[in-house]
């Protein structure tokens, strides 16, 4: 009964400050659901973008003596297999085309024999670069090699058989080579460096023809292959997928007994995925959870400024025979309403977030993970409210006595932790986790591929968790110092505002130091909280730009047709496109380094930096410009692959003999290298597989001044517009591609996860925090010393004067806040950058500050101060009784 | 004969009612009074008379609901405090985070004297009243009568020429009580400010030269000398 004359009695006499503790409760609930539900979403996103990617999900490789029927068969008869399709490999001893009046011949390669409705089946598996994709076709770089075009016919080698001739219908380029030519059953370790470039596919009827021979005389040169297409009905959650195909295909080995053996595809692309989805986790508790313990503080913060009312009222309750018990039943009660409504205003407005922002509006991919993290969120908020009203009442019954309930200064004594150093504690713990961290490479997520088992180091959390802390205490201890001890200079620094009472104001403030302190602390804590959460996400949205503007090379690439002849002055003609700023032209050849094709290209060492925009991180040993001047240098230097020169063991100044394609011979020749540096990506390269040399060099030794790309920059014009405009020029004499269709397509499954809608979250709740930090907690703050204030004003205090009390204390706490906050935030950006190394492909070489954004945090924090401020100078022109009457 | 100098406060037909309908408290009723320069007067009335808001309304810091009330002597209302009317309250009345010499410093501050010159005047105040040793003690470190005191204290530094006082004794002893109102007389006294006090008590009633009597919001003229007001 009691408890509800009292919970009616707070309704009706403290709405304010009950709705301003809900509305912190609800915030930090709302922030943790939100972020769960994007949690939710990506990973979802993450699995579907996974499986659309693979062409093929599986490949069945028929073993040796095994009927390929029986392993079709099997596989189609498989639970979730939804198309099969035999497709049968040759290996093969060489092509040769005659075009132009000169023999072309290229090396040993492979045949496939295909299925009509191969392409219709696996459509990400072929891509037509001329003619059809039925008949006979030509694997792009066979093409080059070869010369040839649809119309053309071809002569394929067959070991200890005559070869067969063939007219060729059209050229494609193979996207998936790599999988598509594995060796099934052997670990990744053991897969062939690279695919092979001589590939002829040819009609299944027509393969059995030529190559059925070929396995009656050497059935060690001829498999058979079932590819299948299973239901993509999988879960959400890449690790609950990536189980259930891997569980599926081996049921499928099972069945095969031996007869087969499966290249899981789909396994592969989903086990890559599962370290994206724990990586994205890591995002959440990185990004998500500061955000939660700032509400909750902000929380506390708000539940606190009326704690001395709390303590006063509970005196008033004790003298008229209250038990601790009963004080702490009131606590709870509070608590509970309090948080109960936080909790579901929170969850509500996470529905709404995670709708607008992410489209859904689930809490987990199952509905049980759904139940649990809402349930989760909504147990968070209560308990929450439960620190930040039914402890405190819990501790004031039980520790302090009447008399000091009634207390609302008091001498101000350092806390514990200040007079322990437990914030020098926390930053030297920071520095020590976040050394450690880097010398394991901040490898946060280990995913062996192929195991089940998959690991997060979330150790390497505590690092710039524990420099947070830290941060927020040192702030704490800073102007609790500045305030007990710099009496005078805050005198000096407060006369502008208050003038002649500036000795007055700096003494109030002296003694409200653990007051103050804890707002400067709040508002350090909510800055350093916006700038890293604003320039981790600007640096990863840069960096998803870089990765697009990587495989794309340019805003718009314009690569060339194989065999096509086009020198540097093919520039003039793409530069009269309107939106065309600049061209860099990059020479696409290839040579062997020892038995390895490897992609060539030759650069113009004057202008490529800066028109494809080179990041430092592309090399090794030195900057971008470092690298390409040494190149200049040295005209017959080139850059190798990491992977190569550890392999080669090159080192700097060793000579390196490539084989490159004489124009004139069309053989490949030696040509000698001087080995300057290593790169490990480069616009529109492979990774792990690339050369860089002098571009004059290379025509030079052969012979040809062939452009196979041409970069172009449309300075800030729309990509997609002007590569329109330029496909309209070239017409199918090249290929245009543009940045922003890239950024879609390219990168991991992680960095093709839209971070837009978790930014847009996460800035806004930020925004919501700096305004609740500085005006909020502030305002309540001086609305709980309106008796101060109507006391001052009773005395005479003008309003100017007692809006010198009031600006001098709220510029103390949101200058010096968002001072150190900048400093902080700064820090932890570095330090989550680092640390989330691993999330950057390409790793930045600098960070990314949207100043637009924090500057629009800056002004919310000030006009949320300003405004409290002015409500309390505002309050002042009341009759000073009139408002000592109403406390 | 020569002109009667201004009032110091004039009060004509005065009314304050606190809430509104059926709930509205009537606190004073049509009370028409002045105060001369030098007089000493007392507010007698039981509880909830009406002494405080008279006291606080002829302070200005309350709006009448009807009537006027004017200064003639001291001038416009807005320049009333710090300097020429100085109020002490019946309740604590001393800011928590100001130290007991600082908050006794403050309406000089406030009236724009230098701080030194306005820390001085808080220390003789203070010495005054015996509360030196507590000159630099929190309000909430005080007793309930040195907290009082300190609020006299914070009167008497600003010299004003008018001192309201509601209920300065209430919360002291008869001695410490005699003491305070020894100060406050001393002070008038001493710079001819008129001094009304509102109380309970005869004794202190006593020492003044006038006494008004109040009750039920109406002020009567039950007075040694003269009536002061018609009510």
């Amino acid at each position: 009964m009691l408890g509800l004359t009292w919970l009616r009695g707070l309704v009706a006499r403290r709405p304010g400050r009950l709705a301003a503790t809900a509305a912190g409760v609800a915030v930090a609930v709302a922030l943790l659901a939100s972020i769960g539900l994007f949690l939710s979403a990506s990973k979802a996103s993450m699995t579907q973008r996974a499986v659309a990617r693979v062409p093929v999900d599986w490949q069945v490789e028929a073993q040796p003596g095994a009927d390929p029927s029986t392993v079709l068969s099997t596989t189609k008869a498989t639970s979730g297999v939804k198309a099969a399709l035999p497709v049968g490999y040759a290996s093969t001893t060489g092509s040769t085309s005659t075009t132009g009046g000169s023999n072309h011949t290229v090396g040993p390669g492979v045949a496939l024999g295909l299925p009509d409705s191969y392409a219709t089946t696996f459509p990400g598996e072929l891509r037509s670069l001329a003619g059809p994709t039925q008949g006979v076709l030509v694997s792009q770089q066979a093409a080059a090699d070869l010369r040839i075009a649809p119309g053309d016919v071809i002569a394929i080698g067959r070991p200890g058989l005559d070869p067969a001739l063939v007219p060729v219908d059209g050229v494609v380029a193979l996207p998936e080579a790599n999988s598509l030519f594995q060796k099934v059953g052997v670990p990744p370790s053991a897969q062939p460096q690279a695919p092979p470039d001589n590939v002829v596919l040819l009609p299944e009827a027509q393969w059995h023809q030529i190559f059925d021979p070929l396995a009656q005389s050497r059935p060690d040169l001829v498999r058979t292959q079932v590819h299948a297409r299973v239901s993509h009905a999988l879960p959400g959650d890449p690790s609950a997928a990536f189980n259930q195909v891997t569980t599926s295909a081996h049921n499928l080995e099972a069945r095969l007994a031996g007869t087969g053996l499966v290249g899981n595809n789909l396994g592969a692309t989903l086990d890559a995925a599962r370290s994206d989805a724990l990586y994205a986790q890591v995002l959440f508790l990185f990004l998500g959870l500061p955000g939660a313990v700032l509400a909750a503080l902000l929380t506390l913060a708000v539940a606190g400024a009326g704690a001395e009312r709390r303590r006063r009222e509970q005196a008033l309750l004790r003298t008229r025979g209250a038990t601790t018990r009963r004080l702490v039943q009131l606590g709870l009660l509070e608590a509970a309403v309090v948080g109960g409504v936080g909790a579901l205003v929170g969850l509500g407005a996470a529905v709404v977030v995670g709708r607008l922002a992410f489209g859904t509006a689930s809490f987990g991919a199952t509905t049980s993970a759904a139940v649990v993290s809402g349930a989760g969120a909504a147990i968070t908020g209560v308990v929450i409210a439960g620190l930040a009203i039914a402890l405190p009442a819990w501790r004031d019954a039980r520790e302090t006595t009447v008399a000091a309930g009634r207390q609302t200064v008091g001498r101000a004594r350092a806390p514990r932790w200040f007079r322990y150093g437990v914030d020098f504690v926390l930053l030297a713990a920071a520095g020590i986790v976040f050394w450690l961290t880097g010398r394991n490479g901040y490898h946060l997520v280990l995913a062996p591929e192929g195991t089940p088992a998959i690991s997060v180091s979330y150790w390497a959390l505590a690092g710039p968790a524990l420099f947070w802390a830290g941060a927020g205490l040192l702030t704490w201890r800073i102007a609790y110092t500045v305030l007990a001890r710099g009496r005078s200079l805050v005198r000096r620094a407060a006369r502008p505002v208050s003038g002649a009472l500036s000795g007055t104001v700096a003494a109030s403030m002296s003694r409200q130091r653990r007051l103050l302190a804890r707002g400067v602390a709040l508002v350090a804590l909510t800055a350093t909280f916006a700038i890293a959460t604003a320039v981790f996400n600007d640096t990863y949205r840069a960096q998803a730009g870089i990765d697009a503007r990587l495989t794309n090379g340019g805003d718009v690439s314009v690569t060339q047709a194989p065999g096509a002849d086009i020198g540097p002055h093919g520039a003039a003609r793409l530069a009269r496109v309107p939106g065309v700023q600049r061209i860099e032209p990059i020479q696409h050849r290839f040579a062997y380094v020892g038995a390895d094709l490897q992609d060539l290209y030759g650069v113009r060492t004057s202008t490529v930096v800066d028109a494809t925009k080179l990041q430092n991180s592309y090399f090794q040993g030195g900057t971008a410009r470092d690298l390409i001047g040494r190149l200049a240098r040295q005209p017959n230097g080139v850059l190798v692959s990491a992977e190569t020169a550890r392999d080669f063991r090159l080192h700097t100044g060793d000579t390196i003999t490539l084989r490159l394609q004489d124009s004139g011979t069309q053989q490949f020749k030696p040509v000698p290298f001087r080995f300057l540096g290593v790169a490990k990506e480069f616009p529109t390269a492979p990774r792990d597989s690339l050369l860089v040399a002098n571009a004059d060099y290379v025509a030079q030794q052969t012979g040809s001044f062939a452009v196979g790309a041409f970069l172009i920059d449309t300075g800030g014009a729309s990509p997609k517009t002007v590569a329109q405009r330029v496909r309209d020029t070239v017409g199918t004499s090249a290929t245009v591609t543009d940045v922003a269709t890239s950024r879609r397509v390219v990168g991991s499954s992680l960095t093709a996860v839209d971070l837009s809608g978790l930014t847009r979250v996460e800035l806004g709740f930020a925004l919501v925090l700096a305004a609740a930090s500085t005006g909020l907690v502030l305002g309540l703050g001086f609305a709980e010393r309106r008796r101060t204030f109507a006391i001052a004003a009773a005395l005479g205090a003008r309003q100017r004067q007692l809006g010198g009390f009031v600006f001098t204390e709220a510029t103390f706490v949101t200058l010096g806040g968002l001072l150190v906050g900048a400093v902080a935030g700064w820090g932890l950006s570095q330090m989550l950058v680092k640390v989330l190394t691993d999330v950057f492909d390409p790793p930045p070489d600098t960070l990314s500050v949207p100043w637009g954004y924090l500057a629009a945090v800056v002004a919310v924090a000030v006009a949320a101060v300003a405004a409290a401020s002015l409500a309390v100078i505002r309050r002042t022109a009341r009759p000073a009784i009139s408002v000592l009457r109403d406390l | 004969m020569s002109a009667r100098p201004d009032p110091l406060v004039r009060c004509t037909d005065v009314a304050r009612t606190y809430g509104a309908g059926r709930a509205a408290v009537v606190a004073v009723h049509g009370a028409s009074c002045e105060v001369d320069a030098g007089e000493g007067i007392a507010i007698v009335g039981p509880s909830g008379s009406g002494k405080s808001t008279l006291l606080h309304l002829m302070a200005g810091l309350d709006d009448p609901t009807t009537g006027t009330i004017s200064w003639p002597a001291l001038g416009d209302r807005s320049a009333l405090r710090p300097r020429l009317v100085g109020v002490v309250f019946q309740g604590p009345s001393l800011l928590a985070s100001l130290d007991v010499e600082e908050n006794v410093a403050l309406p000089l501050v406030l009236g724009g004297a230098d701080p030194a010159l306005a820390a001085e005047g808080a220390r003789i105040a203070l010495a005054q009243l015996d509360l030196d040793d507590v000159a630099r003690s929190l309000p909430e470190e005080l007793s309930g009568g040195q907290a009082q005191r300190a609020a006299v204290a914070r009167v008497l530094a600003a010299r004003p020429r008018l001192i309201l006082a509601d209920e300065p004794t209430g919360q002291l002893d008869h001695v410490t009580g005699a003491r305070v109102m020894d100060a406050l007389l001393a002070t008038a006294s001493e710079t001819g400010a008129a001094l009304v006090v509102s109380t309970h008590d005869a004794d202190v009633a006593e020492r003044l030269g006038r006494q008004w009597q109040i009750a039920d919001g109406k002020l009567l003229g039950v007075d040694r000398r003269e009536a002061p007001c018609s009510a």
